[in-house]
């Protein structure tokens, strides 16, 4: 019999139905995939099994854990069923713990709920527990708070809760997309090992297809609270049989299609990899940076003592050529937000120089910074929610003083842009809380491209977004780059992205630019070891289906025998 | 899910009427409060009695039809100085509240431009200083220096409105500093008292609102306070805060006198509480959701 089965489960809020029909079965010791974009339920799914759905709603079917049914149980029960036979980790460890409770605390908590046992006893389980989770005792004292760790760590933290009463059942609900790609590989690789040595049945829920094809057994795609597909992952994925699996399929790996005739970049060969913009013919760069120095004041150790300072951005140099889309890859704290910050004058830079189409950049002087713009990654936050569409892309004029346009050109402007991006000119008239993500994101980029400037700065643009969202943005980008020789500077901790539409990747550790090349050969051939490091840890889709599985089963000893290693290094 | 959650905040836009009118607790609210500036209105063009008139035959008389409030010690109609006391109260506290907003506002968003700056230090520890006086005390300094009048009551009033509303725009605006529209609005070459005037200012106006009827109520209070110990406005004018302070002698012999100005006074201040709090009922997203 599986350890969970969920039959016939439909979910109403209000009037409004969320899932219709869900039917789903998971083994002990196996792991289910729920894979779907934003609003397909699958965060629903697993809140029905806990049972902490939010007011109002309403569920029926049955969902049977070891024979129980839990849609029957009462509150109470379910107060007894939850942390003992199911546990849950949050995609957010940073919210999903109590600031005030050191971590020990935190874990303990958990077991003295639910075991009749001493606080003493409880501490000392606590313990036991986070050690498995990859925190030892002697480098993670059990009195730290969670914001003395770092995203990774925390995450153990939740992680080590979740397991601390061995529960049959572990609902993981997007538990590494906030970390970055190498955290996620430890973070995953911990997860399936608890999952092999306790025999949990765990159910992964992502939006991501290409961590699911190398962790899951079985995966369950789910569109509009339907499960359009599911069956083991490798047939799933070879097989492709749902069009909605193809298309997330394809989006998944979606490279946009760029006009070779204009650049030729990508696959250029060339000796000296970190030089080869410079011998492309074509005029002055776009952007040239020069030995840039951003330096953050720290709170002083004492009263008297001096401020000490921390360089986020330590001698950075680069240039992008008119045209040439360049990625900036690096973890969260390597500097590569602050270095797109000073570069967008929103901060001063303490040495360096920074020029813009040949014109030094300056915080005052307007006219220098008419040639770049930014597109932000959150689609919700980064347009004023009182303004209409047309205010907010027109916001850019600013920086053209008195000749921004006016009247007739103004709406032509207006309208040229909207209908760059696909969007309508009707749309002008709108307020933006009227458009979902990724027409959002389609603003920012009308916003962006209004004054028509040289170069694109691309802050994590396309990360908060869907898959398939996702594709059709990036195909936009890079027809707009093809037909209007836009320059990007594209920021990402998403590697996969990065490679598909940019011509040079620059990669940024501790401030510094390890390693810069054409995109293909640094993808094909990296030499700087974070790079190495970066490409490793990224999920590849391709390479899990070929291997992935394959190793896994035949390695599955080798994951009890490894243990905790790697763990306190996060 | 994340996506409803953000985007609600926008979501009211043309709704808020009907949204409020759902809110029982502003629908009573605001019917009290428009019907206390309905009667300080009527006291220009009408009173059934000139309200300083006195009638001393007729004095301390009882609720009746010809003096619907009854008449005081020396026979003046209580109705109409109720009505006349209204315009006073409301005239003294929204004038009050105006200085607070007028200094405290621009204070407050100076602040969170210059967020982490002298300038910024300077200006909120200012504001503590003047925190860190009992108010009334500093009203009743005031007062005793310049001399009692309703206009020194109002300058006493609105210093302490002041540092509310430095602080709580300082606050609302330091959020939205970090948001990236405000980020775009400065790649854009925006200056800080440009976005302060065209992004800052419109998105914290819901939290402005709500602490508005708040500080009305209390500069209500405030008056009857310093009108109740001498320091408000001065007689002949009538304040509901002078006329507790008449009656408590007489309180025996005719407690309406203390009653229906305490009546008015509770009432007032009750109804804006309300207002501010369905208010807050309505501008809060997370309110907002589950009644949609």
């Amino acid at each position: 019999m599986s350890l969970l089965a969920i039959q016939n489960l439909r979910l109403s809020i209000g009037d409004t139905p969320i899932l219709h029909r869900i039917d789903l079965d998971l083994e002990a010791g196996k792991v289910l995939g729920i894979i779907g974009e934003s609003g397909s339920g699958k965060s629903m799914t697993s809140l029905s099994i806990m049972r902490l759905l939010p007011a109002g709603s309403a569920a029926s079917g049955a969902i049977h854990l070891n024979g129980t049914e839990l849609l029957g149980q009462t509150e109470k029960q379910m107060c007894g069923i939850r942390g003992r036979e199911i546990g849950m980790v949050f995609q957010e460890p940073m919210t999903a713990l109590d600031p005030l409770k050191t971590i020990g605390a935190q874990v303990a908590e958990t077991i003295w709920v639910h075991d009749q046992m001493s606080r003493r006893e409880a501490m000392a389980e606590a313990d036991r527990v986070l050690d498995r989770a990859g925190l030892p005792r002697s480098l993670f004292p059990r009195d730290r708070y969670p914001h003395e760790l770092s995203g990774g760590q925390r995450q153990r933290v939740v992680i080590a809760s979740a397991i601390a009463l061995k529960p049959k059942l572990l609902i993981a609900d997007e538990p590494t997309t906030a970390l970055d790609v190498t955290t996620q590989a430890r973070i995953l690789d911990l997860l399936r090992r608890l999952v092999d040595e306790d025999g949990t049945g765990l159910i992964f829920i992502t939006h991501d297809l290409a961590v699911v094809a190398g962790l899951a057994d079985d995966v369950a795609v789910m569109r509009h609270g339907d499960v359009v597909e599911a069956g083991p992952t490798r047939d799933v994925f070879r097989a492709l049989a749902h069009p909605y699996t193809r298309q997330l399929f394809d989006a998944s790996s979606h490279v946009p299609r760029r006009d070779p005739s204009r650049s030729g970049w990508p696959g250029e060969p060339s000796g000296d990899r970190s030089d080869t913009a410079q011998e492309r013919p074509g005029g002055e760069p776009v952007l040239v940076v020069d030995s840039l120095i951003r330096d953050y004041r720290l709170p002083p150790r004492h009263f008297l003592a001096p401020a000490g300072k921390f360089r986020a951005v330590d001698g950075v140099s680069l240039r992008i050529e008119r045209g040439e889309n360049v990625g900036l890859v690096g973890e969260s704290g390597s500097g590569k937000s602050t270095l797109a910050r000073a570069i967008m004058a929103l901060e001063p830079a303490q040495g360096g120089s920074i020029a813009i189409d040949g014109t030094p950049l300056s915080d005052r002087d307007l006219v220098s910074r008419r040639k770049l713009q930014v597109v932000f990654q959150d689609p919700y936050g980064s347009f004023d929610p009182r303004q209409r569409v047309e205010t907010l892309i027109t916001e850019p004029f600013h920086l053209l003083g008195a000749d921004a346009p006016h009247g007739a050109e103004r709406r032509a402007r207006v309208d040229a842009a909207l209908t760059d991006v696909g969007l309508s000119p009707a749309d002008a008239g709108k307020y933006i809380h009227e458009f979902s993500g990724g027409q959002r994101q389609r603003i920012a980029i009308a916003r962006a491209l209004i004054i028509e400037p040289s170069l694109i700065v691309l802050d994590e643009a396309v990360s908060a977004l869907d898959v398939s969202i996702r594709a059709q943005i990036l195909d936009l980008l890079a027809e707009l780059s093809d037909r209007l020789a836009i320059s990007y500077l594209f920021i990402s901790h998403d590697l996969s992205v990065v490679r598909s539409i940019t011509d040079r990747v620059l990669v940024m550790q501790n401030g510094k630019i390890v390693e810069t090349g054409p995109t293909a050969e640094i993808f094909a051939n990296p030499q700087h070891p974070y790079t190495q490091e970066l490409i490793a840890a990224t999920p590849n889709l391709e390479r899990a289906l070929q291997s992935g599985l394959l190793s896994r089963t035949a390695g599955e000893g080798d994951h009890a025998k490894h243990g905790g290693g790697g763990g306190p290094t996060l | 899910m994340s996506e409803i959650v953000i985007a609600s905040p926008d979501a009211p836009r043309g709704t808020l009427l009907r949204t409020a009118l759902r809110s029982p607790s502003f629908v009573i609210g605001a019917l009290i409060t428009l019907l206390f500036i309905a009667m300080a209105l009527l006291s220009f063009v009408w009173t059934p009695y000139p309200f300083a008139a006195q009638d001393i035959p007729h004095k301390l008389r009882g609720l009746s039809a010809e003096h619907w409030f009854g008449t005081d010690q020396y026979g003046r109609d209580v109705f109409s100085q109720i009505l006349v006391g209204a315009r006073t109260s409301i005239s003294v506290a929204l004038i009050a509240v105006g200085l607070g907003i007028g200094v405290g506002v621009p204070l407050g968003l100076w602040a969170a431009a210059r967020r982490g700056s002298l300038l910024d230090e300077i200006i909120m520890r200012l504001n503590d200083l003047v925190f860190a006086f009992p108010a009334l005390l500093i009203a009743i300094l005031i007062t005793s220096v310049f001399g009692p009048s309703a206009t020194n009551a109002i300058i006493a009033i609105g210093i302490f409105n002041i540092p509310v509303f430095a602080r709580l725009t300082r606050a609302a605006a330091l959020s939205l500093w970090t948001r990236d529209f405000i980020l775009a609005a400065r790649v854009a070459g925006k200056g800080a008292v440009r976005i302060s005037l065209e992004h800052i200012l419109p998105n914290i106006l819901n939290t402005l609102v709500v602490q508005i009827t708040i500080q009305f109520s209390l500069g209500i209070l405030a008056e009857a306070a310093l009108a109740y110990v001498g320091l408000g406005a001065q007689p002949p004018t009538p304040s509901w805060g002078k006329m507790l302070a008449d009656a408590q002698t007489l309180i025996s012999l005719a407690p309406h006198l203390a009653l229906i100005p305490g009546l008015c006074i509770v009432f007032t201040v009750l109804g804006l509480n309300l207002v501010g709090d369905g208010l807050r009922d309505i501008f809060d997203p997370r309110l907002q959701r589950s009644r949609r």
